[in-house]
């Protein structure tokens, strides 16, 4: 909370600060429309924010500048010069009051009312004597005496510059790189060159990360916002989130905060019912809001998902005729999505009624424009009566992906490595390029794709002949698979991208540039943008004919990742199973609870190995996924990435390898993909149903404190007598003498007693601690009962 | 009124850009050339490690596009974050104009008009205050705003 209104003060401090000019300008041409909107959009802003903070003082005084201000962009009063100065005098007691929050001191409100006052038609005669005290420049003054401040703010621009700076030493130290090999290696001057090289790819790391933010900061303050806006408005409303460990980068993260905080807003207020409203509908009087984050390629997708009454696209057009925004003739003629993006228009809402809370057309109109202006795009669905999702898509900035570099007509580019299924050398025999009706098309091992030629597409002059070709087949998120026909195929790197120029952007075609290691600039191209642009149609026609097939081709080859194991061997594993391959600190790595395990994004996941990873401060890791669980596997060094099939001569015994194939003639181990994951789940996995255990005496301490945790690590449900699942128990533990009673219970169970007393074993009593007999007895019965049943 | 002017020529003539907006100014040698872009891009440039967009500010103001072969000065601006390096024929001299920018009476070409921010007055010659955003902007992205 602490936070938030920290956050609080010094965005409305900056904000304040950016509209001092544009208030003092408006109060030089009230008419100007821009400058008013400006304003009134700040007012808005400090008015819902504090809503949730719970600051009235500050809310009423917003509330009734946004009164005034949304008449006079409705043009229902003309804003004068009174009107003008009083609204500055409650932006001024604004900041006054925000600055006052963070010192902490109090500033005497009895003269709030009189400003709120002034604010009223005709009230402007008050207002000229306060004026005097409080000329409009306060605002500039005020803003200056600035208290103390607990943390830092850097300017981005700082650490742009500081990245630029590391990318200058990557570059220079790929210069020397190049330079020590052609003048041949001396052993000493390369050990330290190793050293200088570890150095900077960490520094380039950690100033990578300083820009890099969990989206969970932005997603933390939701629970509390949507708690206060139920209660607020008399609705039931449960949050899920979703993908808050996404990482952004920081700016990111400050530039999405507002257009997620109305959209949040909007989807309670006018999005979800009432619960009666609800009930009518046949919907549970609980709505659900889901917002989500998650990465797709080079985009960050927040989703904001509820079950309401969607938007009503006809009330959207009626209220756009009559607003003179939009003619008849026109409206006739949109799809239902341009009827949708209407509501992201200026002044226009579909509530019927202006609440504290949101309903005065501003918001979705800012939400756009801020998404806008980092890049990134505003979508809307609407189901009306189901529900509303509205999309935020906005580009990862300033991130390393992996990308694979490709020539077509001597120009260079890259392509995410997310979207690249697989390479098909033409001339290698398994790709024939042929045409249809003028359309270039491949056959893929029986599998049929259209072809962009990338140097006709970008209209460059490719002297390769269509047999020295490589088809890079891509699955671009969302879209489906074809084959982008390039000259030449170079290399997998490790890119740094960054958002290209508006007018690059502009082609639809790349998704941004990068500066690799031979400071040629080069253009990532987008996949789905080439797909789109080149008018490649879906496959959804014709899915079923060429699904089997392809079952087969990716059972037969499939992309594989040769690695050097930590044994030396060469190793094979298939490529999709693997999520990541990274480095971690040797720290992360420790050896607990019997195995091998690293601490990685605040979760514990095992390690899996053919050995100790030898002692080094960072170790290569593949991480994969079998969907449930996560593991990692200890490597040495990656080898490369082949397509490959995957026929091979089966290991003797089941383990860690499944077998041996030929890779370029050399023998290569296959992992066993499923046997590690079943090595990794062995611990996490019981039996299914967990046998239960009664425990016939409750209150007796040792049973609790030290037979239960037994039972439990054991993978026994423990239940007392008296409990209501004390008839389903498979096997019953007494203590002591505890024999009357428990005839009683249940005959159908066999009970174990236990005494405290070595010398007293024989028939079902054991010793208490002895532990092996103890399981073995329990063990027996519990199969003795199902045996039974 | 004494701000600084950094006077090019573009298309032949002698434009003032404003000196504020101005990073620096360098020779550029090899442009990678982008595909499909519109004509006032001539391509990227690495800048040490900044990629710039390299505009071709002939182009931009509806002349016959450079003469790509061999160096060019470039100047470097900083527009919406993104670096751009405006081709120029020729960087003369950075001036302090004795009186500030005016409108211009003259009927400009639509090319210039759409970069024109006023005149400036230097030594008894009038000379076009040019908008670095607008040469960046190019022509295509004005008629679709």
């Amino acid at each position: 909370m602490d936070d938030l209104l920290v956050d609080f003060i010094t965005e409305t401090r900056e904000t304040l600060e950016t509209l001092s000019s544009e208030i003092v300008a408006w109060e030089s041409s009230p008419s100007d429309r821009t400058r008013l909107d400006s304003i009134f959009r700040f007012v808005h802003t400090v008015k819902g924010s504090c809503g949730f903070l719970n600051l009235p003082r500050l809310e009423k005084l917003s509330h009734a500048a946004e009164d005034v201000l949304a008449d006079c962009r409705a043009e229902r009063r003309k804003p004068d010069a009174a009107l003008v100065t009083a609204v500055l005098l409650v932006i001024d007691r604004i900041s006054e009051v925000t600055n006052a929050l963070e010192s902490g001191e109090s500033v005497p409100d009895h003269d709030d009312a009189v400003l709120i006052a002034a604010l009223a038609p005709g009230g402007g005669v008050e207002v000229v004597a306060v004026e005097e005290e409080v000329a409009p420049s306060a605002v500039v003054a005020n803003t200056a005496q600035k208290g103390m401040s607990r943390s830092i703010r850097l300017p981005v621009d700082l650490l742009d510059r500081m990245m630029a700076g590391v990318s200058d030493m990557v570059l220079a130290r790929n210069d020397l790189s190049r330079r020590l090999r052609d003048s041949g290696g001396e052993p000493i001057i390369d050990a330290a060159f190793e050293r200088l090289s570890v150095c900077i790819a960490e520094m380039r790391d950690s100033i990578t990360r300083t820009r890099m933010a969990r989206i969970e900061n932005l997603f933390s303050a939701l629970p509390r916002m949507v708690r206060d806006l139920t209660a607020e408005l008399g609705k039931q409303v449960t949050l899920e989130i979703d993908g808050g460990d996404v990482e952004l980068d920081r700016e990111m993260i400050e530039m999405i905060r507002d257009p997620l905080t109305h959209i949040v807003r909007n989807a309670i207020d006018h999005g979800i019912e009432m619960p009666d409203e609800r009930l009518k509908a046949g919907k549970s009087p609980t709505g659900r809001l889901r917002v989500s984050a998650r990465q797709a390629g080079n985009q960050i997708v927040i989703e904001a998902i509820d079950d309401g009454r969607g938007i009503n696209a006809d009330k959207l057009v009626e209220k756009a005729i009559a607003n003179g925004m939009l003619t008849e003739e026109k409206a006739a003629t949109m799809s239902l999505q341009n009827k949708l993006h209407l509501i992201f228009a200026a002044g226009l809402s579909t509530a019927k009624a202006v609440t504290s809370v949101s309903g005065r057309g501003v918001g979705m109109d800012v939400v756009r424009a801020n998404v806008e202006r980092i890049g990134g795009l505003v979508d809307i669905d609407s189901k009306l009566g189901q529900g509303l999702r509205l999309s935020l898509k906005v580009p990862l900035t300033l991130t390393i992906i992996p990308a694979l570099t490709v020539s077509a007509g001597g120009t260079h580019f890259a392509i995410p490595r997310s979207a690249i299924e697989e390479l098909v050398r033409v001339s290698s025999g398994s790709a024939h390029l042929g045409e249809l009706g003028g359309a270039k098309m491949v056959n893929i091992r029986g599998r049929r794709l259209p072809v962009v030629m990338l140097a006709n597409f970008l209209k460059l002059n490719s002297t390769c002949a269509d047999s020295e070709l490589t088809m890079v087949v891509l699955k671009p998120a969302g879209g489906d698979h074809y084959a982008l026909a390039v000259d030449a195929v170079h290399d997998h790197e490790e890119l740094v991208v960054k958002p290209a120029a508006p007018a690059l952007m502009a082609t639809g075609i790349y998704a941004g540039t990068t500066l690799p290691d031979n400071s040629h600039p080069m253009l990532l191209l987008d996949p789905a943008g080439i797909a789109q642009s080149a008018h490649i149609i879906g496959e959804a026609g014709n899915i079923e004919d060429i699904e089997p097939e392809t079952a087969i081709a990716v059972d037969e080859c499939a992309p594989t990742l040769l690695f050097r194991d930590l044994d030396g061997a060469e190793r094979a594993i298939r490529l999709d199973l693997v999520e990541r391959i990274e480095e971690i600190p040797a720290s992360a790595v420790s050896h607990i609870a019997g195995r091998m395990r690293v601490s990685y994004d605040e979760r514990i996941i095992p390690l899996m190995s053919c050995g100790v990873p030898s002692q080094q401060d960072r170790y290569r890791i593949l991480r994969m996924t079998d969907g449930l669980h996560s593991i990692v596997y200890a490597i040495s060094e990656v080898i490369d990435i082949v397509a490959m099939d995957f026929t091979c001569e089966r290991a003797l015994a089941p383990g860690l390898i499944a077998g041996v194939a030929l890779i370029d003639g050399r023998p290569v181990e296959l992992i066993d993909t499923f046997w590690l994951f079943s090595e990794a789940a062995r611990e996490a996995v019981g039996p299914a149903h967990p046998p239960l255990c009664l425990l016939t005496d409750a209150d007796d301490p040792w049973s609790r404190q030290v037979l239960l945790p037994l039972l439990r690590t054991a993978g026994y449900r423990v239940t007392f007598s008296g409990a209501e699942d004390a008839d389903d128990a498979d096997v019953a533990i007494a203590i002591g003498d505890g024999l009357a009673d428990l005839n009683s219970e249940s005959a159908a169970v066999r009970t174990i007693r236990l005494s405290t007393d070595p010398e007293q074993q024989g028939g079902d009593t054991i010793y208490r601690y002895d532990r092996d007999a103890l399981l073995d007895a329990l063990n027996a019965s519990a199969k003795h009962k199902r045996r039974a049943a | 009124m004494s701000a600084l002017y950094l006077i090019v020529t573009i298309a032949g003539q002698r434009v003032a850009l404003p000196a504020a907006t101005v990073e620096s100014v360098v020779e550029i040698d090899e442009v990678e050339p982008v595909p499909l872009v519109a004509s006032h891009v001539a391509g990227l440039f690495a800048l040490r490690s900044r990629v710039m967009t390299v505009i071709d500010s002939n182009a931009s103001v509806g002349a016959a596009p450079f003469d790509r072969s061999g160096h060019a000065e470039a100047v470097i601006v900083n527009c919406d974050g993104h670096g751009y390096a405006i081709l120029v024929e020729n960087v003369d001299d950075v001036i302090e104009p004795l009186a500030g920018v005016v409108q211009s009476r003259a009927v400009l070409s639509p090319g210039w008009a759409r970069v024109a921010l006023g005149t400036i007055e230097i030594d008894g010659e009038a000379l076009l205050v040019v908008d670095p955003e607008a040469l960046v902007s190019g022509q295509q992205l004005v008629a679709a705003a």
